[in-house]
């Protein structure tokens, strides 16, 4: 258990009527502009594959692997991003994807985080076998029981429906994992003062648990949007209308064994990293969000 | 006190611990069903079934003959198997130290309220959520021996013969788990930024004023503090090197040779090439144990610090 | 839970999927006689899989050719991913028992598979029906039965760039050269092309370029023998050209993703050996502007040996048919109209819909030639045409439940000899010691 007892040295800090200030360290200019420069430097070579992915969505086809690699595109290309939305039905794609995401997202928070204060606050026998189970469960390859599970879809008349996907994903073990890990690091003495109080085990989930682990639900939410975002093989087995189709699978039709459309695939790749880069740049204070001292003094 | 006073007593007590147990575990299955519920039927049936599959000779279409022990025997005497096994174990071996020092390096890192650190921790995440394809294409190129970037710069330092990366049989695994490493850290980084989030400020204050420099910091306040997280990346990241599939397949499909085929490419090939399901269904097996052995430990360590 | 609980429960799932998968065990009885006192026929919908459909024209417009002959059949094609993503997903239709009513099989491997599956219909009948000119229905035959009709031959030839042929100063195949011949010429070219940032040949990264020659050439070549010798020279001649600069190194092709059409389309090659399948492309690329506006011609692919080069023999080379059967769970009524359409497929009628489109199909005679050829594009040359229709076209993948695992054991030879991490000999042996104990053959 997560120590919380509030060391006396705070005590004497309360106390004290001078606050001492934690000596700070000299960082001079320039150190503090290297280390700047060394991070843009860091983030340029992790970015570079997706500034690949740019220049190749404003090539032609032919142009777009040669070797030694063309780092800046002779001709721009621009009516690439108009041709994926005329050529390809793209919006389709887009709304189908989003869907999905929001859809499946939501699920796994919710029923994740549910499960897991099961497995994290309540002691019943049994208990963390069965979370082993869920948790081997994620240690076996997909592709392993993909068939069978898709013949058990296709009996609940799942299959070729979106769905199955959203069946796939939401009750995955993944989340509860997650979430019962940093259930772990809330004191049980919060969860022993409110059940004092008179709350439920239902309205300490709610009131407390969930409060308390915005960074990790708003974790559990990017990753699981991501992999529902940019997932393949899912849709590829389960949704085979054209009017079905998800951003991954649809730019996969503009592959053929004979001849790709690398341009046209690499657009719709940059189109499709966009909205999960926004989202995760909006949402920093979701994911970094200092958690105020627990107040468990007196 | 009379007996029978104190008999009756111990009976009350434990007929209400039964009732409590009773009562939590009616709790705890509330908690847990509407995830079980779909994870038992979706999930966990098929799995189920693959344990069954491993047992018999099953081609995806016709009836699953059974045939026993035969696919595990095999699997002792089959070249390609063990190449697999130990590209595995090589490649895991490897990418979980790597992987974990980096994010959490990054994690810390990016923990502080430097300006722009929102755009820096992005492009740390970036990498995750880029195209596997558009990645594997980009690596190679920058791993191509005769043109790429990287070779260039390795011979600039005065390296007279650089490795082949991808093209060669020797460095094709390091390559990959480079590609694989920087692939992963943003994930684990926001995990970890997840679980520094857990660590109450005035532990480091307090530790600050006792004295402690930024190393004993980190390995009294923070490290400890990480546990629930640490266990959680690492079972994790454990699970998913066993399982590496995706990047492996499009950036090297198991070559030059078989120097990176791993299990998971192994599993893939048999079921779907070969169409010997309940050989890959074997495998998948093998590969379940293996990991689930590592995770059981890892939670019996992992509870006996928590105590 | 109970351990003996999940046992039942683990037993009982498995078992009712293993039943349900056994939907299509045995192929139903075949009808004694089409039932010939019908008047007119019901209308009936045919459902056919099919791939990248709005790259990949030719089910469309086989689909509606074959209505416009049979108004009372419609073909309803599914759409299907491409490459290996289509058994991905026609193998788990079959197995849950929604695969469609006619079944392309992309790849001749997939046959063993499906046929032991009892996935397909006998289709003997139609077979027997067809004109001597369709190549490739004996490859659909396995135990004296035909499972499949062929609709579509590809085989490989030689591409090549006449432009730059004439900037090098050097002749134009004439359809005598030999392999050695083939590499004597590229050196040549690439000192005589390398001004404009070309090489003299482009070998691309798949095991079909050198290990299909060395198959279908070899005399006593045998894929399943377990022997593999006879791919050693095909190998040293690759990896010579390789080193002398005549054609990118495979370390290259595969790290910079480089693509054939890419290759031969912005003239960075003045030869290529390919499928008959590019043909399509080019003509399309050269159409559209994607590829440089050249002249090229094709030729046959090189030889083994001066034995059957030279307008008096046939040329040997290799390829696979592509085929489709029928689904033994297509409904009764529906597998005359089925066998009608197969028939066409593989008859003129599909044929000449196939030529139209740049496809080269299973038919051969005159009148697909003529079609063929009348395609805005094409060489007209006399040696073009004869490359088109002259040729032994040997199996590439023999078909046997063994093939699979022995192309893939020969796959992963391929790529250690040509990146340079293996030598030749050593990679056969492991090859052979390997597909001795996985396919136990040898």
């Amino acid at each position: 258990m997560a120590t919380t007892l509030v060391p006396s040295a705070s005590a004497g800090l309360v106390q004290a009527p001078v606050l001492r200030r934690p000596p700070r360290r000299r960082v001079g200019t320039v150190g503090r502009i290297l280390g700047y420069a060394a991070m843009i430097v860091a983030a340029a070579a992790v970015l570079l594959p997706f500034y690949w992915m740019v220049i190749s969505s404003l090539k032609t086809n032919n142009t777009v692997f040669t070797a030694p690699i063309q780092w800046v595109p002779e001709v721009f290309q621009w009516h690439n991003y108009v041709d994926i939305f005329t050529r390809a039905e793209m919006t389709t794609w887009l709304k189908n994807t989003l869907l999905l995401s929001v859809v499946v997202t939501f699920l796994q928070v919710l029923t994740g985080s549910f499960a897991a204060y099961g497995f994290s606050k309540v002691h019943f026998r049994g208990r963390d076998a069965l979370f082993l189970v869920y948790v081997g469960t994620i240690a076996v390859p997909w592709q392993a029981y993909m068939i069978p599970q898709f013949i058990l879809f296709s009996k609940l008349h799942l299959s070729n429906t979106l769905w199955a996907i959203i069946a796939l994903q939401a009750f995955g073990a993944f989340g509860v994992f997650l979430m019962r890990q940093f259930y772990e690091t809330v004191p049980e003495e919060l969860s022993e003062a409110a059940r004092l109080d008179g709350l439920s085990e239902y309205g300490i989930w709610r009131r407390i648990m969930l409060p308390l682990s915005v960074p990790a639900l708003a974790s559990l939410a990017l990753l699981t949007f991501v992999n529902t975002w940019n997932d393949y093989l899912g849709p590829l087995l389960y949704l085979r209308d054209r009017d079905l189709w998800t951003i991954q699978l649809g730019l996969r039709t503009f592959v053929t064994q004979y001849n790709t459309e690398f341009a046209l695939i690499m657009t719709g790749s940059v189109l499709s990293v966009l909205p999960v880069a926004i989202i995760f740049m909006l949402g920093q204070r979701y994911f970094v969000q200092g958690i105020a001292t627990t107040g468990i003094k007196g | 006190m009379s007996i029978e006073v104190l008999l009756d007593r111990r009976q009350q007590a434990v007929r209400r611990r039964g009732r409590l147990r009773r009562h939590n575990a009616l709790v705890g299955w509330s908690f847990i069903l509407p995830n079980f519920v779909g994870f038992a039927i979706l999930t966990l049936l098929p799995v189920l079934a693959l344990f069954f599959l491993a047992f018999t000779g099953w081609n995806a279409f016709g009836n699953a003959p059974w045939v026993g022990s035969d696919n595990f025997t095999r699997m002792i005497s089959d070249r390609l198997f063990h190449e697999a096994l130990y590209n595995t174990v090589y490649y895991t071996a490897f990418h979980i130290p790597l992987t974990f020092a980096a994010s959490l390096g990054l994690a810390l890192l990016l923990n502080r309220k430097l300006r722009g650190v929102a755009f820096f921790r992005t492009a740390a995440f970036f990498p995750y959520i880029t195209s596997i394809v558009a990645i594997a294409v980009v690596w190679n190129m920058l791993f191509s021996p005769e043109f790429g970037p990287i070779n260039q710069f390795l011979q600039a330092l005065g390296v007279s013969d650089p490795p082949g990366w991808t093209s060669s049989t020797d460095w094709s695994m390091p390559a990959v788990i480079i590609v694989a490493t920087w692939r992963e850290m943003g994930y684990y980084m926001l995990l970890f930024l997840a679980g520094l989030q857990t660590i109450p400020a005035d532990l480091y204050e307090a530790a600050r004023v006792d004295g402690a420099g930024a190393w004993q910091r980190f390995w009294n306040v923070t490290l400890p503090g990480l546990r629930p997280t640490t266990f959680f990346v690492t079972v994790m990241l454990m699970i998913g090197s066993f399982k590496i599939f995706d990047l492996i397949l499009v950036m090297t499909n198991g070559g030059p040779g078989t120097s990176t085929v791993v299990l998971s490419q192994f599993i893939y090939r048999k079921a779907f090439v070969e169409n010997q399901f309940g050989y890959a269904s074997a495998a998948s097996i093998v590969l379940f144990l293996i990991c689930i052995t590592v995770t059981v430990v890892q939670f019996l360590v992992n509870k006996r610090r928590e105590a | 839970m109970k351990r003996s609980t999940l046992t039942a429960i683990g037993i009982a799932a498995a078992a009712s999927l293993a039943l349900a998968g056994c939907g299509g065990d045995s192929p139903p009885a075949e009808p004694d006689e089409p039932d010939t006192t019908m008047e007119a026929p019901e209308p009936v919908t045919l459902t056919m899989s099919g791939w990248s459909l709005n790259v990949t024209p030719e089910f469309r417009a086989l689909a509606d050719g074959f209505h416009a002959e049979n108004p009372d059949v419609t073909v309803e094609i599914v759409q299907y991913a491409d490459g290996n993503d289509y058994d991905t997903q026609i193998i788990p239709d079959l197995a849950a028992g929604t695969a469609p009513d006619i079944l392309v099989l992309k790849s001749l491997n997939k046959l063993w598979t499906f046929q032991s599956g009892g996935q397909l219909l006998d289709v003997s009948d139609v077979a027997a029906e067809l004109s001597d000119d369709v190549s490739g229905v004996d490859r659909y035959e396995i135990d004296g039965v035909t499972w499949a009709i062929p609709y579509r031959q590809d085989s490989w030839v030689l591409y090549y760039n006449k432009d730059l042929f004439d900037a090098a100063g050097v002749d134009y195949p004439d359809g005598t050269w030999t392999w050695d011949e083939y590499a004597a010429a590229a050196e040549v070219l690439t000192a005589g092309v390398s001004a404009q940032g070309a090489k003299g040949t482009y070998q691309h990264s798949w095991q079909s370029i050198v290990q299909g020659p060395a198959l279908a050439q070899t005399p006593g070549a045998d894929l399943l023998s377990g022997d593999y010798g006879y791919l050693k020279p095909y190998y040293e001649r690759a990896l010579a050209m390789q080193n002398a600069g005549a054609q990118e190194t495979y370390g290259t092709v595969t790290t910079s993703s480089l693509t054939y059409a890419a290759q031969f389309g912005t003239q960075k090659t003045a030869m290529l050996p390919m499928g008959s399948w590019y043909i399509a492309t080019i003509l399309q690329q050269q159409a559209s502007g994607e590829a440089d506006d050249f002249e090229w011609g094709i030729a046959p692919i090189p030889q083994f040996d001066d034995s059957t080069t030279g307008s008096d023999n046939v040329p040997v080379t290799w390829g696979d048919p592509t085929g489709a059967g029928i689904n033994p769970a297509i409904d009764e009524a529906k597998l005359d109209a089925a066998k009608r359409f197969l028939a066409w497929l593989a008859g003129e009628g599909g044929a000449t819909v196939l030529a139209g489109l740049g496809v080269t199909p299973a038919l051969s005679n005159d009148v697909v030639t003529d079609t063929f050829f009348a395609l805005a594009g094409l060489p007209t040359d006399e040696l073009s045409k004869w490359a088109f229709t002259t040729h032994d076209t040997r199996p590439e993948n023999p078909v046997s439940a063994e093939t699979a695992t022995v192309q893939g054991i020969l796959n992963d030879a391929h790529s250690a000899i040509m990146s340079g991490s293996v030598a030749v000999d050593d990679a056969i042996a492991e090859a052979e010691t390997r597909v001795a104990s996985e396919a136990g053959i040898g």
